[in-house]
């Protein structure tokens, strides 16, 4: 017998870094919101520096739902499915927050408008085969005074690089002109970050320090950064990591309107007789509750957004909420962030501290910041060298086939060449396909019962052109600075990602899109979908501060438009 | 034709025609190896895994240095399995001892100084032995090349890059070819 | 030589891992007489168990035998320094067949037994009984997945099996020593790493500098709670506030 609820204005499903920040506005305006987030809450107590725990047994602490959905996976509809171990994101109030990189980049103007830019400078022709690529339904411009709140609210340290016309190559020169600088400088560089940002000037490039969502002196009376190492897939010990959980999610709490339900499984979204959401269901401890509402943003990544639309089925949506278009899942991809490339110099680099954020980054090859003209591909890439490494890491370290993988022969060649190594993050333009899609798998299912999501996509021509462009370049990059051997790494498969992107597309056109230019279904006018599932393209980053500005802009949008949206 | 060569064009021209000539055919035994029969187990991964012993003969004048491939063209991939690749063998040598060192530490038997091993299908510079999936018995292809240079050979090669690098420089080859079954087996508890 | 008191000691041991589940031994150690030639010729770098008289919790005391001896050739020791079975690899990864990694049990027992089976019938004798070369050589055709296919009884390819001990001796080797290995931080000590703190200076990251080697465990201040490092994953409770 499920448990009716008193209802509340508004429900966000999923408290990570997409729910984690509408919170916040919509509590400031005086909503009524509950938020349901499958995990629960954990503390600097529980972000010991433990490699095993962190980085090899995957956070056994953490509730584990979306290891029990982990989605199967084929290249292409011919092709058999496999199904991965293990789910890259976490559940937990703050979400993959809790542990995430905390890159924190905005998007460049020339993402927003990738069909009008490559036909003005390159032709129709130049844009690849099978793409389903639309320009999204706001530019850069829009969306900037929604980065700059995020980036102000939450803590981001950086270093402008075009402030409204103004460039400096502290920052980024290919950045789309910001109203005002960053709150905090960047995070400090180290000695081998540094040698790398000489390397690239060498070589011509505009080397500068990535922005990162993390404190790099003290603000809103959390800590600075204290590089110690542990950052990747680990949590900040100090607060000084700002995801949703020490920023947003307890300043939305301290307004009183703001609840927040963990160990709310959610498993389907109801709708009334007109065709509008009218409340969530969800167990705990296998109960049944429902939770009426009169407005829902679901907020609970890519996969389980499109997965809880299609499992939503009533007679108004036969076949899944908002999907009368059979829109949902289409136009997916995940990041072509896969293919870095590992060096081995000649000297210790003391790269044993420090955290993937802290690094120096060369925009030049991202988007069309170079010109295309004699390329067979559109977009490029981000190059990101930063400092940080764990021992067990180290001891798996690549030997660049001078050794075998045990034994005295290896033990030598990792004494001496440890501290020699580092991996590039290479993040790429990925563009959505006719071809890459999700759906229900017809046969995997999760504990409850439900089937879950099958991932059907491969990287096409285009990215693998992009990959081998910029694995060229980081290549360059190694040498130029001393590298004695560099190892290309697969570019790997569309397998379950970090970076995912579509499955619910944000455009003005209901036919392609299922949300608005405002992030509300075209169906369901007041169902909002929030994350990088409504983003149309990636970019050369990682998609978190964008995916958080549409987040605040789009439950902006739901506070001007209570009356019409809401009641 | 010949009436109108200079005498530096003569030698030229027969010199040329030399090295145009097809190698020289090599006989490849073995005191424990057998043409077409079964190899010993231990030569075998079901056995010590070590490299069994080889001779050969018929080598021309001009040999340097010889090389060894063995690998198995009958793996379901386009090309044979290798099993092992040796070069820099002495030219004096008239074969291979039988168990080659896996350590890398260990010194060559004296008749075979300076042998460099290079990078199997197993992606380790050692012989490794048959292993083949049961069912159906395998050919072990154990390639002998003489050739007529010292050339600079880096450790490592794979049979690949060996044999781009000696092209040109082959004056002798032959082979050896034995087999090897394994049979499907009762899971053992 | 295996003491009567470790024997006792091991036959009742109970498995200590957070959920609290009795461990079943598939066999009892008295069931399994010692070898009958294990006194006398034995190779070179011997090891018993992980270390004398150390209790186990999920292996038998041969298993852990033929573990240690396959650990003392993955990370041998040798002129630089010691290596995975000094520092405690074996003890890891027992620690964790009884916890965490329960679910790779099975899959000891089966590439053990296999390991061992193989050795006899491809290189003659016991594997603890071969010389360092020819075990060298077998775990090679064991990595290579050479192994499958030679009857020893390996579940699907033997590369699996030796890759899974592999992973689990690098983590015994050089996780944070509260989980049992990294003894004495042997494996901090081979890597070179300056080990674990909780700030780092701009000067501990200029290239040329060696951070002066810090040895202590996450878990050797009272910042963190050591309670959730051996939660079962299973348990869809834990780390819930009370």
């Amino acid at each position: 017998m499920a448990t009716q609820l008193n209802g509340a204005d508004v429900v966000i499903v999923g408290l990570g870094a997409a729910g984690g920040i509408a919170a916040l506005p919509l509590a400031e305006a005086g909503l009524d919101v509950v938020g349901l987030e499958a995990g629960t809450r954990l503390t600097r107590r529980d972000f010991a520096p433990d490699e095993i725990r962190n980085n090899v047994r995957d956070w056994p602490q953490a509730v584990q739902k979306t290891n029990q959905e982990v989605p199967t996976q084929r290249p292409n509809a011919g092709a058999p499915t496999t199904r991965a171990s293990s789910h890259p994101m976490m559940n937990g109030v703050g979400g993959t927050t809790l542990h995430y990189w905390a890159q924190s980049w905005r998007l460049n103007p020339w993402d927003f408008k990738v069909v009008n830019e490559t036909v003005r400078r390159y032709g129709r022709s130049r844009l690849p085969a099978g793409t389903t690529i639309e320009d999204w339904p706001l530019d850069y411009e829009e969306l900037e005074p929604y980065y700059d709140k995020v980036e102000w609210e939450t803590g981001v340290a950086g270093r402008a690089g075009n402030i409204k016309g103004a460039l400096s190559p502290a920052g980024n020169v290919f950045e789309g002109p910001r109203q005002r600088d960053y709150p905090m400088p960047p995070l400090r560089g180290t000695g081998f970050t540094d040698l790398m940002a000489a390397a690239a000037r060498s070589l011509g490039w505009q080397p500068f320090a990535g922005p990162a969502q993390i404190n790099s002196r003290s603000f809103q009376e959390r800590s600075a950064c204290l590089y110690h190492g542990f950052c990747n897939r680990g949590g900040c010990h100090v607060d000084a990591k700002n995801g949703t959980a020490v920023t947003t999610i307890p300043r939305a709490e301290q307004t009183g309107r703001f609840r927040v339900v963990t160990r709310a499984h959610v498993t389907a979204i109801d709708v009334d007789a007109r065709g509008r959401v009218a409340a969530v269901r969800y167990l705990t401890d296998g109960q049944e509750f429902v939770q009426p509402a009169r407005a829902v943003l679901l907020a609970a990544y890519t996969y389980e957004n499109v997965r809880l639309l299609l499992l939503s089925k009533s007679r108004a949506f036969p076949s899944g909420l908002s999907n009368k278009h059979s829109q949902v899942g289409r136009h997916y991809l995940s990041h072509a962030q896969g293919g870095g490339v590992t060096a081995l110099f000649p000297f210790n680099l003391n790269t044993w501290y420090g955290l993937p954020a802290q690094g120096t980054a060369v925009d030049d090859f991202a988007d069309d910041n170079f010109d295309h003209g004699s390329l067979d591909f559109i977009g490029g890439g981000n190059l990101w060298v930063y400092s940080e490494r764990r021992p067990i890491g180290a001891a798996n370290m690549t030997t660049f086939g001078r050794a075998p993988n045990w034994g005295s022969a290896w033990k030598a060649f990792v004494k001496e060449n440890a501290d020699r190594v580092n991996t590039s993050y290479l993040q790429k333009t990925t563009l959505p396909y006719e071809s890459n899609y999700l759906d229900l798998d017809p046969e995997a299912k999760d504990p409850l019962g439900f089937p879950v999501i099958r991932i059907t996509a491969d990287y096409q021509e285009n990215e693998r052109r992009i990959n081998t462009y910029i694995q060229d370049r980081m290549e360059q990059w190694y040498r130029a600075a001393g590298a004695i051997a560099v190892q290309r790494n697969p570019l790997g498969t569309m397998g379950p990602s970090t970076h995912t992107y579509g499955g619910t597309r944000m455009g003005d056109n209901p036919e392609t899109n299922v949300v608005n230019r405002w992030g509300f279904s075209h169906e369901v006018p007041n169902l909002g979908v929030l994350g990088g599932s409504v983003m149309g393209t990636s970019g050369a980053r990682n998609p978190t501060l964008t995916l958080q500005a549409l987040a605040w802009r789009t439950a902006d949008h739901l506070v001007k438009n209570w009356k019409s949206i809401g009641e | 034709m010949f009436r109108a060569l200079s005498t530096a064009g003569l030698v030229s021209l027969f010199a040329a025609m030399a090295i145009a000539q097809a190698p020289q055919a090599l006989t490849v035994t073995s005191p424990t190896l057998k043409a077409g029969e079964t190899i010993p187990r231990d030569y075998t991964a079901d056995g010590k895994n070590v490299s069994p012993p080889l001779q050969w003969s018929g080598a021309p004048a001009p040999t340097k240095e010889f090389a060894v491939v063995c690998d198995d063209p009958d793996v379901p991939m386009p090309q044979p399995f290798v099993h092992w690749v040796i070069y820099k063998i002495p030219g004096t040598a008239k074969g291979l001892p039988e168990n080659i060192p896996i350590d890398p530490a260990a010194a060559m038997p004296a008749d075979v100084a300076g042998a460099v091993q290079g990078t199997s299908g197993f992606r380790r510079p050692i012989y490794r032995g048959p292993a083949p999936p049961p069912g159906k018995p395998h050919h072990y292809h154990f390639t002998v090349y003489a050739i007529d240079a010292v050339l600079d050979l880096k450790p490592g090669l794979t049979k690949a890059e060996l044999l781009e690098a000696i092209k040109g420089h082959v004056v002798g080859e032959g082979e050896l070819v034995a087999i090897y079954e394994r049979k499907p087996s009762a899971e053992q508890p | 030589m295996i003491s009567r008191r470790a024997l006792l000691k091991a036959a009742g041991a109970v498995a200590a891992g957070a959920a609290g589940a009795e461990v079943t031994r598939a066999e009892g150690i008295a069931d399994t007489p010692a070898p009958a030639s294990a006194a006398a010729d034995r190779p070179a770098h011997d090891h018993d168990q992980a270390s004398p008289r150390e209790p186990l919790e999920a292996l038998t005391a041969e298993e852990a035998a033929l573990l240690t001896a396959i650990v003392a050739r993955l990370i041998p020791a040798d002129l630089n320094g010691p290596g995975a079975v000094e520092a405690g690899a074996v003890a890891y990864i027992d620690r964790a067949l009884a916890g965490s990694l329960a679910s790779s049990r099975e899959a000891y027992r089966r590439g053990l037994a296999a390991v061992e089976r193989y050795a006899r019938s491809s290189r003659g004798g016991s594997f603890r009984e071969l010389t360092p070369v020819d075990q060298d050589s077998l775990l090679i055709d064991v990595e290579t997945g050479a192994a499958t296919g030679s009857g020893a009884g390996f579940d699907g390819s033997s590369a699996a099996f030796f890759a899974l001990v592999r992973a689990h001796t690098w983590q015994g080797t050089f996780g944070d020593p509260h989980y049992g290995g990294n003894r004495e931080y042997i494996g901090w000590n081979l890597v070179g790493y300056p080990g674990v703190r909780t700030a780092v200076t701009a000067d501990d990251q200029r290239l040329g500098v060696v951070p002066a080697p810090l040895r202590r465990s996450a878990y050797d201040t009272d910042m963190f709670t050591k309670a959730t490092a051996r939660v079962d994953p299973r348990d869809p409770h834990h780390g819930d506030p009370a």
